[in-house]
């Protein structure tokens, strides 16, 4: 793995306010990650644990309110090294008590147009997404092909439509639609879903951006497709070497394309290192969430075993009321009593526990 | 029986044939023929403006009253009091063409730009937008336009304005519907995030792409809607006064005479009146079909 790091995110809050109950829901409530040049960086976790307001407010997309209130989202290629969350301080000031944020005075349409013009040169050029339900984040009418050349023409330094139709048939052979003269005049509506999420892949990659974020690019799409779509983003990974990240609640998929992952739960990253530390080795040496995670999926150990799967006992996280130590004390199964005080009151931060790999969990720590 | 048949040996790109090799006969007809229409509306217009007309309108011939069509000189007869039909109807455009325009252009303009304020931005502008727009819509159209008349004058400019703003609310409402509609599906979102600029998304993805049907079609209804306004005004003698030619009034006053066997000086003008407005319907629809490459 290389280590020259491409997008560094430090301590990102998103927040929304929750008007009947005159609280914040703590979407994204203190997200540190890392993505280094070349690698694939899985975020798994469950719904609502905020993996894709993490990705939104990388793209600068949130648009309810008050949104991102701090943070810093370093972004570095070889043209441009900028924080995409500078000056942020000037637009969103935050009063806390207990480390916990009380208030948060924003000006939400200042913002607003500020991120615009920081993330125009940024947005499709630099990093691109591809979003869950391809169907419907396709324009329904305009044929696909059509699409792709547009995004080239926006994004690429093709100028000529011929050039750019060129292009975008290549892109379209790429993400193997098969018999692309034919397919490039389809409407949205008229291919599969399959379809639709190359198309999307392809609209992304042809801008050849530093950073791809794909957030759960195989949602909605069937189990054949998804392991075709699958192999597909494999594929292109290793041909185009394109920095990912991908999000997805499939374990499964994490493991086969990324380098690296990060846990997350409760609006925080409970976990990151390696795929191999973090998903594959044994359950002793990880976060009691992943590990709980992990048990809850069919794997070849279960089968060996003939062990039962188990469910993680209670509920997700409530992000309005978040508690004040651990974030998964109420689940856990592996608190022991000398360190009971401290999960339930003081919550654990990010520490490494061996080289590359991250916890946040009481067990661990000396 | 229906015949199929490959355009050449080798598969073209469907993208790269003309429009009129994409398109159905049908529509083509359409389009060829709303497009005459048209074109012939505004040479009309320009001809009655420019006053190259064969016979003065408002020249009386005594000699000759009610000519039959095809008599020398003129070609589609005379009326009651001599004076040249064939004239009088390219005259009669001047009635409701720029009126007519106008309409639209207020209806089109207001009902785009209000429709996209209360679809795209919603909140409070689209609750005050939506109310002022059902308020409009509450009061019956004849009703204010005759109001315009009893308190201003009647002048056709004026009827066309209220006919223009009581379209608005309907325009604005189709807009703002398909917009909201559009939102909850995330290719916007996905538009932006590929570094799109919203004035280019709501100009090309959700104008041009998505609303240009209603837009087409709802000028070209509007024309025709207010040509047959225009016509039923002043039949009614609210509109175009005598002895301004219009198509309506012609039809009137040619209607006196229907029972003595003079048809043509009401039946030319009201076979225009059709003509016209079927002229504007097909053209909409064809262009409608034709932009959205509906194959039958």
């Amino acid at each position: 793995m290389s280590s020259v790091p491409i997008l560094e995110i430090e301590n990102l809050r998103t927040y929304f306010y929750a008007k009947s109950k005159q609280a914040f829901i703590r979407a994204v409530d203190g997200v540190d990650l890392q993505i280094s040049r070349g690698e694939t960086l899985g975020l798994v976790g469950e719904s609502g644990s905020g993996k894709s307001i993490t990705a939104l407010s990388i793209m600068g997309l949130i648009t309810a309110e008050p949104g991102v209130i701090s943070g810093k989202i370093e972004f570095k290629t070889d043209g441009i090294q900028t924080n995409l969350l500078q000056d942020l301080e000037n637009y969103a000031q935050v009063k806390g008590r207990d480390g916990q944020v009380m208030e948060v005075r924003k000006d939400c349409a200042g913002w607003q147009k500020h991120v615009e013009r920081v993330m125009e040169k940024i947005r499709g050029k630099e990093i691109s997404m591809i979003f869950q339900n391809p169907r419907s984040s396709l324009n329904p009418f305009i044929p696909i092909g059509k699409q792709v050349t547009e995004a080239l023409l926006l994004n690429s330094g093709i100028k000529t439509r011929r050039e750019a139709k060129a292009q975008a048939l290549y892109w379209l052979e790429q993400v193997k639609i098969d018999s692309p003269r034919l397919r490039f005049d389809s409407y949205p509506y008229g291919l599969s879903g399959g379809m639709c999420q190359r198309a999307m892949i392809a609209m992304a990659l042809a801008s050849e951006p530093s950073l791809l974020i794909a957030d759960e690019p195989t949602t909605g799409l069937d189990a054949t497709i998804q392991s075709k779509i699958v192999g597909l983003l494999q594929e292109l990974k290793w041909t185009f070497n394109v920095t990912t990240m991908l999000i997805s609640h499939d374990i499964e998929i994490i493991k086969r394309l990324s380098d690296s992952a990060a846990v997350m739960y409760g609006g925080t990253v409970m976990e990151y290192g390696s795929v191999r530390d973090v998903l594959v080795v044994d359950l002793e040496s990880k976060h009691p969430y992943t590990a709980a995670l992990l048990a809850s999926i069919p794997s070849e150990r279960h089968i060996k075993e003939k062990a039962y799967l188990q469910s993680i006992e209670g509920d997700v996280l409530d992000t309005i009321n978040t508690p004040e130590g651990c974030r998964f004390y109420a689940r856990c199964n592996r608190v022991t009593d000398g360190i009971r005080e401290k999960c339930q009151y003081h919550e654990p931060d990010l520490r490494e526990i061996s080289p590359g790999h991250y916890l946040r969990c009481w067990l661990y720590f000396d | 029986m229906r015949r199929y048949s490959q355009v050449s040996r080798h598969v073209l790109d469907y993208s790269d044939l003309p429009f009129w090799k994409k398109s159905a006969p049908m529509e083509l007809v359409y389009v060829v023929y709303g497009l005459l229409v048209v074109t012939l509306v505004v040479a009309s217009y320009i001809l009655g403006a420019a006053h190259l007309l064969p016979h003065d309108p408002q020249e009386m011939n005594l000699q000759l009253l009610m000519a039959p069509p095809g008599t020398a000189g003129h070609l589609l007869g005379t009326d009651f009091v001599g004076r040249d039909i064939l004239s009088r109807l390219i005259v009669g455009i001047q009635a409701y063409f720029l009126p007519g325009l106008l309409a639209i252009g207020i209806a089109l303009t207001l009902g785009t730009l209000f429709g996209v304020l209360a679809g795209y931005y919603g909140g409070r502008i689209d609750t005050a937008i939506t109310y002022v727009a059902n308020l409009i819509d509450s009061f019956p159209r004849l009703v204010l336009i005759l109001l315009m008349v009893a308190a201003l004058k009647p002048d056709i400019y004026y009827i066309m304005l209220v006919v223009g703003l009581t379209k608005v609310p309907v325009l604005l409402s189709l807009i703002k519907g398909k917009i909201q509609f559009l939102k909850q599906k995330n290719f916007i979102e996905a538009a932006i995030a590929m570094g799109l600029k919203s004035r280019v998304i709501i100009l090309k993805h959700i104008l041009w792409y998505n609303c240009r049907t209603v837009l087409i079609i709802q000028a070209t209804v509007g024309m025709a809607e207010a040509i047959l306004i225009e016509t039923s005004l002043s039949y009614l003698g609210f509109g175009v006064q005598e002895p301004t030619p219009s198509w309506g009034n012609m039809v009137q006053a040619g209607a006196n005479y229907l029972m003595q066997g003079n048809f043509w000086p009401s039946t030319a003008p009201a076979l225009a009146i059709l003509i016209t407005i079927m002229g504007f319907h097909l053209l909409g629809d064809g262009l409608n079909n034709i932009l959205e490459g509906k194959r039958i």
